[in-house]
């Protein structure tokens, strides 16, 4: 520990700087626990849907609702920046914090873009389809799952933002590490669901 | 800590040798095969419904598998109580899901 | 001198202790994060939450004295029976377990502080505030009155009309992040913060039954939190989950709710099972018997517990191939818990026993919490259970196991740790008639509960009756429950005697302490360990007392300790949360008042408590807490 701040008081970082420190790897453990409680969650979420999935209230199904080449993107956009977010940590181990600050913030970007698709995606349901959160038990199902997976999406935005802000202010240390790479772990877990999601939401949805 | 050696300016000289953008790109590349295989099957259509769920879960699950082994690094050593409460996690997950399929419904 | 902004150069640390600004009074409490006040805090907390749920209790076996009583009405009856069962369970054991964990968790491995002292402290306070939000309902409209379980349909919008299940979800939802928070703490820092020479096989079984606890309240909650949220959303937003005219499903509640619920009793009562596991070696001046089977036992309970919720709903029509299967995992239940069973019985066998207050209780514990185990058996076979199901007998088989074995459990351990918690020893005398009266009233009031269930009385109902041969049971039962509330009063009695006395426990006040917690005085100074003890063995303090040691082997040199800093800020996002559910909850509601339905209809009372939480978050990320130091002079002064 001491010989970790004594680096990181250098200008230099040990290796991993993110668990350099016993409260760094007590921060990258406890989030692995927090995700375990999480694909639980998200476990219910699914259940729920699935067991919801046909009850359409002789509202719009599935198969009539979903555009393919919208969640397509919308898939493209997550997966390239849980790809940029690895380059954030490889660059976070370089020590180079210009580069990680800028592949953070590509991430962001991605992540604003991801939520403005699917923002798109709920106001054309809502306005053009008639499918709103009462419409039936399916609605309420599909708004429930995908809409906490893009709450959580925004959490993490604002979460990499304040963190690209500590970064500039702050500088790499063993301090602003472990906050980092665990805000890495938390956006590629939103990249996980979002896996199950297409797949189980809206392929299975098109196969019916 | 103590295996960063100290040079004459001040700097250090890693003795690792980290790892390179290459390894992350082929996951990449796999993880957008395996999308792309999933969504061509559901949009080229006639493809026989109960080997599209399989071929499409199948999919999911390899990418999931991948992706959390490669860029969560549960395949680094040092990762054993990760990847125990990950299976733990999915596998209450797991009988959330059976219980949705099998026991919600009367046939 | 008094300094509150945080010392930028960490390499240079505060050279005194007194330096950092400290609290007195009010503010010490609202802003600790050491883990020995928050335990205190979690005890006084949840105590009030047990009293308030206990007179809940009185008031309903009042009612059922004899038949056609119409001492409570029928609603306020159903309010009562639903906020006994939420409020014993959430915010009243519950606390309590934490209260013990907090208070001897890290002491038994021989920790400084727990791995999260702010999250420690947050997951207090969202319980606190959640339970405060459920409580309210009382005098805001009604309380929630749909039982304990909240089943759909019963509890959406059509058929509960007032607020009260809204205060159900609402705070049970904030109530149980800080559940789930303090959950995640504890995996930690038993992962991470055991001292040199602690392997897992070595830690003492208490905090093994919290590690696996904990575990099962990482995996468990999540699926409440959904449910919570499902129902939530049903009764606010319109959604249909639960709306069959929609397409929704009420059994889809049960089986959510019971994914949670039936762990949830795991949760409950493997801490027992752990302090048990502490007090009867004490007592008995053995080591633990099977130590290993303990653990393997421990771990079996907490998978099989994930794999047998549907045994609650035999009654919906889950098929016999469902019933079959949930029968059979229900029943492998019973063989790790009579590993635990034989392995105490074995313990005490031979041992040199001295039954002091707690091993009583831990004494009695064995043989209740036994007859509870084997009602449960019979209740795991389904076609018996379309006879048990909704009778009293189901009431008398869980309170058996609740309050026969947890309640007894936490009553030992808080004997058996509050001279460790608090320096004085409380009174045995009085300790001893807690015990008579409480355990006598106790199987007074449920085990005639069996034979009513057997006899045909239904649960829940308000009133019953008169010649079906109930009354006798039920007059016997209400006079048990008056005899444990008077159980109640003589320990409170003995705490409020004890408080007045000097702090004077001896480090080992027992005098056979075997683990860590009782080599260090009473009560443990700040920083628990002036040198962390070096682990030799399991029993680790016993290990040193029989190679005739006069206490631990120290692992460090005396060195400077660092120590977290006290914040308001848990206290801060706890009160956001609150404000944010209380907007959420009436965000539908016609005020009558145009300013008032204004903030309320458009989501500002929501944003304005959502603001303050996440506020606070990021001054909690952005201003680094450096904590501050005690250097080894000031040690010595302690």
């Amino acid at each position: 520990m001491t010989t970790a701040h004594a680096e990181a008081a250098n200008g230099t970082l040990p290796h991993e700087p993110e668990k350099a420190t016993l409260e760094g790897r007590n921060k990258v453990l406890a989030f692995w626990l927090f995700l375990g409680g999480e694909a639980v969650l998200f476990g219910t979420l699914f259940a729920t849907f699935l067991a919801l999935r046909n009850q359409t209230n002789e509202g719009p199904t599935a198969n009539e609702l979903f555009h393919l080449p919208l969640v397509a993107a919308a898939t493209f956009i997550l997966l390239v920046s849980s790809l940029t977010s690895v380059f954030a940590i490889q660059a976070m181990h370089r020590n180079r914090p210009a580069v990680l600050r800028n592949w953070l913030l590509i991430t962001v970007v991605l992540g604003l873009g991801f939520l403005g698709l699917e923002i798109y995606e709920f106001s054309e349901y809502i306005r053009h389809e008639e499918f709103g959160m009462t419409t039936s038990a399916f609605s309420s199902a599909f708004y429930t799952l995908v809409g906490f997976h893009g709450a959580h999406v925004a959490f993490g935005i604002v979460w990499i933002g304040i963190l690209i802000a500590q970064l500039s202010r702050k500088g790499l240390n063993v301090i602003t590490a472990p906050k980092i790479y665990v805000s890495a772990m938390y956006w590629h877990f939103i990249d996980v669901v979002w896996v199950f999601i297409f797949t189980v939401v809206y392929l299975l949805g098109k196969v019916g | 800590m103590t295996t960063d050696q100290q040079t004459p300016q001040g700097g250090v000289k890693h003795r690792y040798r980290h790892e390179g953008p290459q390894k992350h790109i082929v996951v990449f590349i796999f993880s957008i095969v395996l999308t792309l295989i999933a969504f061509a099957a559901v949009a080229a259509g006639g493809v026989n419904a109960s080997f599209a769920v399989i071929l499409l879960l199948v999919m999911a699950v390899l990418q999931v598998f991948v992706q959390m082994g490669y860029w969560m690094h549960l395949k680094d050593k040092g990762h054993m109580l990760p990847i125990l409460f990950m299976i733990g996690g999915f596998f209450v997950a797991g009988t959330c899901i059976i219980m949705s399929l099998y026991w919600v419904w009367w046939d | 001198m008094a300094q509150a902004a945080p010392v930028l150069n960490h390499s240079k640390p505060l050279k005194h202790g007194h330096n950092v600004k400290r609290h007195t009074g009010l503010m010490d409490w609202i802003t600790t994060v050491d883990h020995k006040k928050i335990a205190i805090l979690y005890l006084w907390a949840g105590g009030l939450f047990f009293g308030i749920g206990g007179l809940e209790a009185i008031l309903i076996r009042i009612q059922l004295i004899k038949p056609m009583n119409t001492f409570l009405n029928a609603q306020l009856f159903n309010e009562l029976i639903t906020m006994h069962g939420t409020t014993m369970i959430f915010l009243g054991v519950m606390p309590i377990i934490f209260a013990l964990m907090n208070a001897v968790i890290p002491l038994q491995i021989g920790a400084r502080d727990v791995a999260f002292p702010f999250l420690n402290a947050l997951g207090f306070w969202t319980f606190l505030f959640g339970g405060l939000l459920l409580n309210l309902s009382w005098v805001m409209g009604g309380a929630p009155d749909a039982g304990w379980t909240a089943y759909a349909p019963l509890s959406t919008s059509t058929y509960s009309t007032t607020h009260g299940v809204d205060f159900y979800t609402i705070g049970l939802q904030i109530a149980g992040l800080g559940t789930l928070i303090g959950g995640i703490n504890f995996l930690a820092t038993i992962i991470t913060m055991r001292a040199p020479g602690m392997s897992y096989m070595r830690m003492p079984m208490f905090a093994w039954t919290t590690f696996i606890t904990s575990a099962i309240i990482l995996f468990a909650f999540p699926a409440i939190t959904v449910g919570l949220v499902l129902l939530t959303f049903d009764r606010i937003l319109g959604a249909n989950f639960f709306e069959v005219g929609a397409g929704g499903n009420p059994v889809l509640w049960q089986h959510i709710f019971w994914i949670f619920g039936h762990p949830e009793v795991y949760i409950l009562i493997l801490p027992a099972f752990g302090i048990i596991s502490e007090i009867i070696p004490t007592f008995s001046r053995k080591r633990l018997f099977g130590y290993s089977s303990m653990v393997f036992a421990t771990i079996l309970i907490a998978f099989l517990g994930f794999m047998v919720w549907a045994h609650h709903m035999f009654t919906t029509g889950l098929g016999p191939v469902a019933n079959a299967l949930f029968s059979v995992s229900t029943m492998l239940i019973a063989v790790p818990t009579g590993i635990k069973i034989f392995n105490w019985l074995f313990t005490m066998w031979g041992g040199q026993v001295r039954f002091t207050t707690p091993n009583l209780f831990a004494a009695g514990f064995i043989p209740t919490f036994t007859m509870g185990g084997v009602t449960g058996v019979m209740l795991a076979s389904a076609p018996a259970d379309f006879q048990f199901h909704d009778t009293y007998f189901v009431v008398a088989h869980f309170h058996y196991v609740i309050v026969g074995g947890l309640v007894l459990g936490l009553f030992g351990g808080l004997h058996y740790w509050w001279p460790k918690m608090f320096g004085r020893m409380l009174s045995e005398k009085l300790g001893k008639w807690t015990f008579w009266t409480f355990i006598l009233g106790f199987h007074m009031t449920f085990f005639v509960q069996h034979f009513l269930g057997l006899m045909g009385m239904q649960r829940r109902v308000f009133t019953y009756l008169p010649n079906q041969q109930f009354d006798l049971l039920n007059l016997i039962s209400t006079i048990g429950a008056g005899l444990m509330g008077v159980g109640t009063i003589i320990f409170l009695t003995n705490v409020f005697l004890t408080s007045r006395k000097p702090v004077g426990a001896l480090d080992d006040p027992w005098e056979d302490g075997r683990t860590l917690e009782w080599s260090i005085p009473s009560p443990p100074p700040e920083y628990n360990f002036k040198q962390t003890p070096l682990v030799r063995g399991i029993d680790a303090l016993w290990k040193e007392k029989t190679a005739g040691n006069k206490g631990m082997t120290p692992a460090e040199p005396v060195g400077s300790i660092h120590m977290p800093s006290a914040t308001a800020l848990p206290f801060v996002m706890s009160v956001g949360i609150f404000i944010a559910g209380l907007g959420f909850m009436f965000s539908r509601d016609d005020f009558g008042n145009a300013f008032m339905s204004f903030i309320f209809n458009n989501y500002i009372v929501t944003a304005i408590g959502l603001l303050i939480t996440f506020g606070s978050m990021v001054l909690r990320s952005v201003f680094d807490d450096h904590g501050w130091h005690i250097e080894p002079e000031e040690l010595e002064e302690g």
